[in-house]
C-alpha cells in the first residue's frame, strides 16, 4: 500500500495541496499518520465534495471567514469546507459550520484560550430556527448525545477545523488535562416546537424566523433528575444545586451556564406559566454560594479571609441560556458549565450572516 | 481505484513566530517576568528571581502579571517588554 503523494496543480479555484491516495484505506491511513484526524475515520475532501459544499454556501474557496486572534492565522471559507467535507458534512450542513466558526472567532469568545486551556472545554454549539427542520435535526431523544446525522457531523466538522487550522491537537496547543467526551462531537438543536418558550437565539436578540447559532466553551453536560415536585421553584432550586456543585469543584467565576430543560419537566414551567425570563431570573437569585464553602470539599487553603464573600453564577440573568431539549419522558434536566467563567462568553450567530458587511 | 484530496491543515508556515535572537549573556540584563497569574506563579517566580540575580548577574528584573490566564499579554505588557532584554513567560498550575 502506498499512500499520498503531494500533487502541485491547482484547479476549480481551490487551492489547497493535493494529496493522492492509492484507494479509500490508504488515504484514511494518511489521514491518520499525519494527525489530521480525530481517531475516527474520514470522507476524503475529494474537490467535488468541497467545491459542493462551498457552492451551497455560495462561498469562493479564498472568502476569508475570519482571523483568529491571537496568532492572526487567516481561516478561508475552503479549509473549513474541507474539514467539513472530512467530519461527514454534506453541502447543506455546511452554512451552519461557516456560522458557528465566525462565532468562535468573535473576541468575546476567546477561542485560543478555549481551545488552549488545560480545563479542557469543547465547543457548545446550539442551533436555533427552520434549518433544524431542513437539516433533520433532532432536539428531542438522546439531545446531548449523538441524536441525529446533522448535529453530529457539524459538531464535529468544529472539532477537526480546531485541529487542522489551529493544531488543537492533543499535546499541541490543546493542553486539556481531561478535555471530556463532547469534544467529538458538541451540537444540539433546540426543541422549538415542543416548547412555547423563546427560542435561545430570538432571546440573544436574533430576528424571529432566522436560523442560527450559539456556541459556548463549555464543560460536560452534569445530568440532573427530580421527578418528585411540579413547581418551577424546586425544579429550578435542583438546577441551582448542580450549578453550586460546579461553583463549588470546579470554578466559582460567573459566566454563561447553559441549562437544558426536557419536555417532562418544561410541562411544569408552562403549566405555571414560567418564561425562560423567569427562568433566568430565579437561577440568577438562587445560583450562589460563599467562598466559605469551599472548605467543605477540600479548597479550605484558598478561602483565605473572605470566607463570607457571595459569589452568583451569574452577573446578571442574560448570562443564564436556556435550552429547551430531550426526550419526551423522564425528569432530568442539565447544567452545562461554562468553561472558564465569563473570561469567555457566548456569541450568537445568524446563519448566513455576514459579520464585516455594511448594513 | 485512487483518491485525490485536499490538505485539510492551515498550510501556512510559522515565520510570523519565529524565535527571537538570543543573548550571549545575562548579565547586566534586564529580564521581564510575566506570570499568567495563577497562585503557584508567585513562589516559583521568587525563585527564579534569586537564581537569576545570584547564579547569571542579572541586573534588574521586572515583574508584571496578566489580567487573564488564558488572554495574551495586555499591549501595555508588550510595550513595556520592548525595553528588556529578555522575557520569561510562565504559567503556575
Amino acid at each position: 500500500m502506498s499512500i499520498a503523494q503531494p500533487v502541485t496543480k491547482l484547479a476549480a479555484g481551490l487551492r489547497s495541496k493535493r494529496h493522492r491516495g492509492d484507494d479509500f484505506a490508504a488515504a484514511q491511513e494518511l489521514f491518520h499518520s499525519r494527525g489530521w484526524t480525530d481517531g475516527l475515520p474520514v470522507v476524503p475532501p475529494t474537490p467535488p465534495l468541497v467545491s459542493a459544499c462551498l457552492e451551497w454556501a455560495l462561498m469562493p474557496p479564498e472568502q476569508l471567514v475570519g482571523i483568529e486572534p491571537v496568532r492572526q492565522r487567516p481561516i478561508t471559507a475552503e479549509k473549513l469546507a474541507v474539514n467539513a467535507v472530512m467530519a461527514g458534512c454534506l453541502p447543506m450542513h455546511f452554512p451552519v459550520v461557516v456560522a458557528a466558526f465566525t462565532a468562535m472567532l468573535q473576541e468575546p469568545f476567546l477561542l485560543h484560550g478555549a481551545t488552549a486551556s488545560t480545563g479542557g472545554s469543547a465547543i457548545l454549539i446550539v442551533v436555533n430556527g427552520p434549518i433544524r427542520a431542513e437539516l433533520g435535526m433532532c432536539g428531542s431523544f438522546n439531545a446531548l448525545g449523538p441524536s441525529d446525522r446533522a448535529t453530529t457531523v457539524i459538531g464535529r466538522a468544529i472539532r477537526l477545523v480546531l485541529l487542522n487550522l489551529l493544531d488543537a491537537r492533543p499535546g499541541e496547543i490543546d493542553r486539556s488535562t481531561l478535555g471530556h467526551p463532547g469534544k467529538i462531537s458538541y451540537c444540539v438543536a433546540e426543541d422549538e416546537e415542543g416548547s412555547p418558550w423563546l427560542p435561545l437565539a430570538e432571546e440573544r436578540d436574533v430576528p424571529p424566523g432566522a436560523s442560527a447559532v450559539t456556541v459556548l466553551a463549555a464543560g460536560a453536560p452534569r445530568q440532573l433528575m427530580n421527578e418528585w415536585t411540579t413547581a418551577p421553584e424546586e425544579i429550578l432550586d435542583t438546577y441551582a444545586s448542580e450549578i453550586r456543585a460546579s461553583m463549588r469543584h470546579y470554578s466559582i467565576w460567573p459566566g454563561n451556564y447553559a441549562i437544558v430543560v426536557p419536555p417532562q419537566l418544561r410541562a411544569h414551567f408552562e403549566r405555571a406559566g414560567w418564561s425562560k425570563a423567569d427562568v433566568r431570573e430565579y437561577l440568577h437569585r438562587k445560583a450562589r454560594v460563599r467562598r466559605s464553602e469551599w472548605a467543605d470539599c477540600g479548597k479550605g487553603s484558598v478561602v483565605g479571609d473572605r470566607g463570607e464573600r457571595e459569589y452568583a453564577a451569574f452577573e446578571s440573568p442574560d448570562e443564564v441560556l436556556v435550552v429547551a431539549a430531550g426526550g419526551p419522558a423522564g425528569g432530568f434536566g442539565a447544567v452545562i458549565p461554562p468553561w472558564y467563567g465569563n473570561k469567555s462568553r457566548a456569541v450568537t450567530m445568524a446563519i448566513g450572516a455576514c459579520v464585516d458587511c455594511e448594513a | 481505484m485512487a483518491i485525490e484530496f485536499l490538505d485539510p491543515t492551515h498550510e501556512s508556515g510559522a515565520a510570523a513566530f519565529a524565535p527571537a535572537k538570543r543573548l550571549a549573556t545575562l548579565k547586566g540584563a534586564t529580564v521581564g517576568i510575566v506570570s499568567n497569574g495563577k497562585k503557584g506563579t508567585k513562589p516559583f517566580f521568587d525563585a527564579f528571581e534569586r537564581e537569576l540575580k545570584e547564579r547569571y548577574g542579572v541586573a534588574r528584573i521586572v515583574r508584571t502579571t496578566k489580567s487573564n490566564y488564558s488572554a495574551p499579554a495586555e499591549a501595555e505588557i508588550m510595550t513595556e517588554a520592548e525595553r528588556w532584554q529578555a522575557l520569561v513567560s510562565g504559567i503556575g498550575d
